[in-house]
């Protein structure tokens, strides 16, 4: 194919400037496909992290920081919820499942949170990678991206990952189960049951297994000093390790938030209602992600107007340069004219020459921008522990079928200026 | 039969009183060859540009072989030279980056996307013909004298009914400048292809039937060629 050699001879004539135009294409479409990648990335990751969490109970506060605390994760002190709320959660016929998550520990940078061995299965349909749930209080539950494996022992530190702290000797940990990856923050968490959390707070009741037999709890003092500690030192305590764990809890300690999986659609909303009160806040996690995402969605939405303006900008600029490389060629396709090529085969010379570079422009760019994106979402989830998958999609497609077309018509302009001059007039030296 | 026959053909442009060509009849035979001598500005490149149609005259009439290119349309002019002219240059305006081969076939591929094995074989034989041995070279590696046989070899390459040649020997040694006036010659008379040549080159005008002189846009003198004829 002549025309092609034709037209590949002029690009690698002026390889320098044809260089830079494809850099040009391929860096505004890159911008705008990463945009687009990341947003979806993060949107889907998001919603994915937020599955398991039908409806979440906490203390009063931001709404905002009870979903990324216990959702994501997210260190940051919560206000506790009062034990009392959890007991009666727990034993609302309405709740499929009432998981407490206690945060405040961390081991190696990793989570520790305290919850229930229901949650770590979630009531049975997400199986474990290997090993089991945990049975008693000795035990914990890894997530998939943990490095630790079956049989570690773990001493959490006390405080938020990234704070530091003295280790905890009240308590240690045998690894007995690895969590199935969730592309959530919970991959990194090491799972516990709650009564450690409790028990290493010296928030744990000495007799909490007994109160039936005392004849209730109201009268026992609660132990809420954290520093007094040697809670597994009172004589009448059973051994450490046989101590029943999850609920029926009587009388528990308090918890930062409380995980409800209700029985119905219905039974979600309602609990919802109900424990939107002066002492409890409930929320659903969509409902707080999605206000979320509005704020984000507006800054897409500016970053996308950034990257749309580039790519008109980058386009203006190319039919500048290629205007100034057309009369550089003029002699060249007036020869080509005189030689008796009809007009519309100039015009599609000029054209197919410009798309040529467009096209290779936008496919690098729509590679640039997946890079991006990737490089991004490992951050991100190496930062966050959140998974967004970066996948193009119809709607990526229909960007760079866009912007080829755009480009296209863009294209038309110099074609058309070449198309206007006349045969003899380049002949004229 | 081909030939060619200007009648009241006058060019002018804007900014000038008089016009740039101003002939009232020429008449070119078929199969003659003419040569068009003249100082410089007579109107030796408009004239070309008339008679092959890269231009339409102001006025009058360009026939050849009963049809008034000055009547077609610009896409149509062009669709006609590509069919019956073949044109060869002072500068050769041949296209770097692209072999000899793929020089003389690209202005048939400008209006055929697929180019039979026929055309390659003719390309071929005419390159060889015009002492280019080597199809696959690059033409900005070739000498002045290749560059002009491989420009030689495009302009017959259609099977035009008419070879146009401006100035193509003023650019090339002495050598080379008999080797191209004898090949097109040569050439265009095997084709059975009128030939006008426009040149300041006395050797290739007196080997042409006839030699008309360009002052001022007219025709200052015709006759027959003071040299042999054929």
């Amino acid at each position: 194919m002549i025309a092609l050699r034709f037209i590949l001879v002029d690009l690698r004539r002026h390889w320098i400037g044809s260089l830079a135009v494809v850099c040009l294409i391929a860096g505004a479409s890159a911008l705008g496909i990463a945009v687009d990648l990341q947003e979806r990335a993060l949107r889907i990751g998001s919603a994915r992290a937020a599955e398991r969490f039908d409806l979440v109970i906490g203390a009063p506060g931001s709404d905002t920081q009870l979903v990324l605390s216990s959702v994501f994760l997210q260190p940051s002190p919560l206000t506790l919820l009062p034990g009392s709320v959890l007991a009666r959660i727990s034993a609302d016929p309405r709740v499929a499942m009432a998981a407490p998550v206690g945060f405040g520990d961390s081991f190696n940078g990793m989570p520790v949170v305290g919850t229930i061995a229901a949650f770590v299965t979630d009531g049975g349909r997400a199986p474990l990678a290997e090993g089991r749930p945990f049975g008693t209080i000795t035990e914990a539950v890894v997530g998939a991206d943990s490095p630790l494996v079956l049989g570690d022992q773990v001493k959490p530190i006390h405080g938020l990952p990234g704070e530091g702290g003295q280790t905890h000797r009240e308590l240690s940990y045998a690894i007995v189960g690895r969590m199935a990856k969730t592309g959530t923050p919970w991959d990194r968490a090491i799972l516990v049951p709650i009564e450690g959390v409790w028990t290493i707070h010296g928030m744990s009741h000495p007799h909490e297994h007994h109160a039936d037999e005392s004849g209730g709890s109201a009268e026992h003092d609660h132990d809420h000093d954290e520093r007094s500690g040697a809670v597994s030192t009172e004589p009448n305590d059973p051994p450490i390790g046989d101590r029943h764990l999850g609920p029926p809890w009587t009388d528990p300690p308090g918890v930062p938030a409380v995980i409800v999986k209700a029985k119905t659609i219905a039974d979600a909303y309602r609990l919802r209602s109900e424990y939107r009160t002066e002492a409890t806040l409930a929320v659903f996690p969509a409902e707080v992600l999605t206000r979320l995402f509005a704020t984000l969605g507006d800054i897409r939405l500016i970053l996308g107007a950034i990257a749309f303006a580039t790519q008109g900008l980058v386009g203006g600029a190319i039919v500048l340069v290629s205007v100034v490389h057309l009369s550089q060629r003029r002699r060249q396709l007036a020869m080509l004219r005189a030689l008796g090529a009809p007009r519309t085969a100039i015009v599609a010379l000029v054209w197919a020459e410009l798309m040529l570079l467009v096209a290779t422009g936008v496919a690098l760019g729509v590679g640039l921008g997946f890079l991006g994106a990737k490089l991004f979402a490992i951050w991100l989830s190496g930062a966050s522990g959140i998974v967004g998958p970066v996948i193009l999609t119809g709607q990526d497609l229909a960007l760079v079928l866009s912007l080829l077309g755009i480009a296209a018509a863009i294209a038309l302009v110099p074609a058309l200026v070449a198309y206007r001059q006349t045969a003899a007039s380049g002949l004229r030296s | 039969m081909p030939g060619v026959r200007l009648l009241n053909v006058t060019m002018r442009v804007a900014g000038l009183t008089g016009p740039v060509i101003d002939i009232p009849d020429l008449k070119v035979a078929p199969k003659e060859r003419l040569a068009v001598m003249g100082p410089s500005g007579a109107g030796k490149t408009t004239l070309i540009n008339i008679l092959t149609g890269l231009d339409r005259p102001t006025s009058g009439q360009v026939i050849w072989d009963g049809v008034d290119i000055a009547r077609l349309s610009e896409a149509g002019r062009d669709g006609w030279r590509s069919r019956n002219v073949g044109l060869v240059l002072q500068d050769f305006g041949l296209f770097d980056g692209l072999t000899a081969l793929e020089n003389v076939l690209l202005p048939q591929q400008m209006r055929r996307l697929h180019l039979g094995s026929p055309a390659h074989e003719r390309a071929r034989d005419l390159l060889s013909r015009v002492g280019i041995h080597r199809h696959g070279q690059k033409v900005e590696t070739m000498s002045r004298g290749e560059m002009q046989r491989v420009a030689v070899a495009r302009a017959l390459q259609a099977g035009p009914q008419a070879v146009v040649a401006d100035e193509p020997t003023a650019s090339l040694d002495a050598g080379s400048a008999r080797d191209v006036s004898d090949l097109l010659i040569d050439l265009t008379r095997e084709a059975g292809a009128t030939l006008v040549v426009i040149t300041h080159d006395v050797g290739l005008a007196g080997a042409m039937d006839r030699i008309v002189t360009l002052k001022r846009g007219r025709i200052d003198a015709a006759g027959a060629s003071p040299a042999v004829s054929p």
